[in-house]
């Protein structure tokens, strides 16, 4: 039997433009700088979305109304990473987990600073901000037990 | 099971650049759809997506689109081939019994985000075609035009002739985007060369667009509109995918698709049965082509036919009366134009373009290069 052999293909995806509407995001990181959250309320049926989508899921209607979130929230379910998607080890076990913040629907996923052990579904947690928050993803330095 | 399938009602928005996400697109044509019909999403029982991934740049890219579609928890599919095949799974599904309703949802931003051509490039074979570097969705279309026109004994003034009836009508039509003053023989002849024998204005224009059909049985049509248009039968076939293996000359696999489509319908004697065809045209030479292939017009005789007008409104047998896939065309959404088109040609509401007593038409989509793939709808009224 002929021995198979390889030819190289690839996919350029430099070509590909994407309109975006950011203003869910937008809204969130402008919050970010005064150290608050900011979503996006379904007028119709109350859910709370963060980041705000412009249409409500259920709905299907057209949603714009801000909403402040606490920055205080509970762990819904968590996760604690020993190695990377590759198989390489981590330095140190980190705890990320996914918090629904007082007043929100949707659950927001960060790193937890606390001790692997200590982690639990249902673990009351809180916003370390960076000192300087500029309205970046960065300025959510990570959650902490509150 | 379900009796028959209606067509009852459809949006359409198509521009060199439609300014918006995609995410927006299909909200904003669902929303609006539901709007004019006094219903909500939960009207809907099946949703049948139509898109590309390629296109799209996202892989499994309709999960993006779900929601704002009005999808969110409910029963839905995916299509990634030409709409008319997107229209064919609806019809199975309502015709099923699970079903009373289905909604097609289209979408391509071939003008403004990604270039039309990509998804064939990417189609080629990485082991020969890639390897030797030529074929692409224009030479290939150029090949086909001139192996066709060479094997007919056509003049290359035939590709002019067509062009020029179809920009002539897609100029009277708000719904196409290349809308031309003085769309004549002499104004396609004098656009530019891309690879002989085709010119600028014998090839689809790059188009942002998106559709939603919404299709329902007899029950639920009667309940959605006064002109329901009936479902009278489809066919599908595909061609093989290797070029140097295809008759360029002819299409077969639109002649079983077409063939399969008549026998459903139970037409006879399809060239006098139907009133019109709006066919995907792609390239000038492909209307001919195709329309001989599908029993349209008699081999041989195109040239003739266009020459004579037998094409034209009040002809023989028009072809394109909406302008055609050369005022407008993207992949996916493309099938789904043609079929637009004809849904108001047979409900009396096509304006400027409207034909004298059209009661039967037939609608073609394609797929990959020089139309490997072809599906065949036929509607009547």
């Amino acid at each position: 039997m002929e021995e198979t052999r390889i030819v190289h293909g690839y996919w350029e995806l430099s070509t590909f433009n994407f309109n975006i509407e950011a203003r869910g995001i937008n809204l969130m990181l402008e919050g970010f700088k005064e150290k608050k959250l900011k979503g996006i309320k379904c007028h119709q049926c109350g859910m709370v979305y963060l980041p705000g989508p412009f249409y409500c899921r259920k709905c299907h209607v057209n949603i714009d109304e801000p909403v402040e979130i606490s920055d205080h929230g509970t762990v819904r379910t968590y996760t604690v990473q020993y190695a990377d998607i590759r198989g390489e080890p981590m330095p140190e076990p980190r705890v990320s987990a996914m918090v629904q913040f007082d007043g929100c629907d949707s659950w927001v996923m960060g790193v937890v600073q606390c001790d692997p052990k200590d982690i639990h579904v249902g673990m009351r947690v809180k916003i370390k901000w960076k000192e300087q928050t500029v309205g970046n993803m960065q300025d959510m330095e990570a959650f902490v037990p509150e | 099971m379900a009796e028959k399938v209606a067509v009852v009602a459809f949006k359409l928005a198509c521009a060199p650049d439609l300014h918006t996400t995609r995410e927006r697109l299909v909200f904003n044509l669902t929303r609006g759809l539901f709007d004019e019909l006094g219903i909500d999403r939960h009207a809907i029982d099946s949703f049948v997506m139509n898109s590309n991934d390629f296109l799209d740049g996202r892989t499994i890219s309709t999960v993006f689109l779900d929601a704002p579609s009005g999808a969110y928890l409910k029963d839905e599919t995916k299509v990634e081939m030409d709409g008319v095949h997107a229209v064919m799974y609806g019809w199975m599904r309502i015709m099923s019994g699970q079903y009373e309703t289905a909604l097609v949802v289209s979408l391509a931003l071939t003008g403004s985000q990604v270039s039309p051509y990509v998804y064939t490039q990417y189609s080629l074979s990485p082991a020969y075609e890639r390897q030797v570097g030529l074929l692409n969705e224009l030479s290939g279309a150029a090949l086909q035009a001139k192996a066709y026109l060479s094997r007919r004994g056509y003049s290359e003034e035939l590709l002019d002739l067509v062009a020029a009836k179809d920009l002539e009508l897609a100029a009277k039509n708000p719904r196409q985007i290349r809308r031309l003053e003085n769309a004549g023989v002499e104004r396609v002849r004098s656009s530019g060369p891309t690879y002989e024998p085709l010119r600028e204005l014998h090839c689809y224009p790059p188009t942002d667009a998106g559709c939603v059909v919404l299709l329902a049985s007899e029950k639920k049509a009667a309940e959605l509109t006064d002109k329901p248009v009936w479902i009278k039968g489809f066919g599908s076939s595909i061609d093989t995918y290797f070029f140097g293996e295809r008759d360029l000359t002819r299409s077969p696999s639109a002649a079983d698709a077409a063939k399969r489509a008549f026998s459903m319908a139970g037409l006879t004697d399809p060239a006098r049965e139907i009133d019109f065809a709006e066919i995907s045209a792609l390239y000038a030479h492909e209307e001919p082509l195709l329309a001989e292939s599908m029993g349209l017009l008699p081999e041989g005789e195109a040239e003739k036919a266009y020459r004579a007008g037998d094409t034209r409104p009040g002809g023989s047998l028009p072809i394109n009366p909406s302008g055609g896939s050369l005022g407008a065309h993207a992949p996916c959404v493309g099938g789904l134009m043609r079929l637009c088109e004809a849904v108001l040609q047979l409900r009396g509401e096509a304006g400027d373009l409207q034909l004298d007593g059209a009661r039967t038409a037939l609608v073609h989509g394609q797929d990959g290069i020089c139309a490997q793939q072809n599906g065949v709808v036929i509607l009547g009224v």
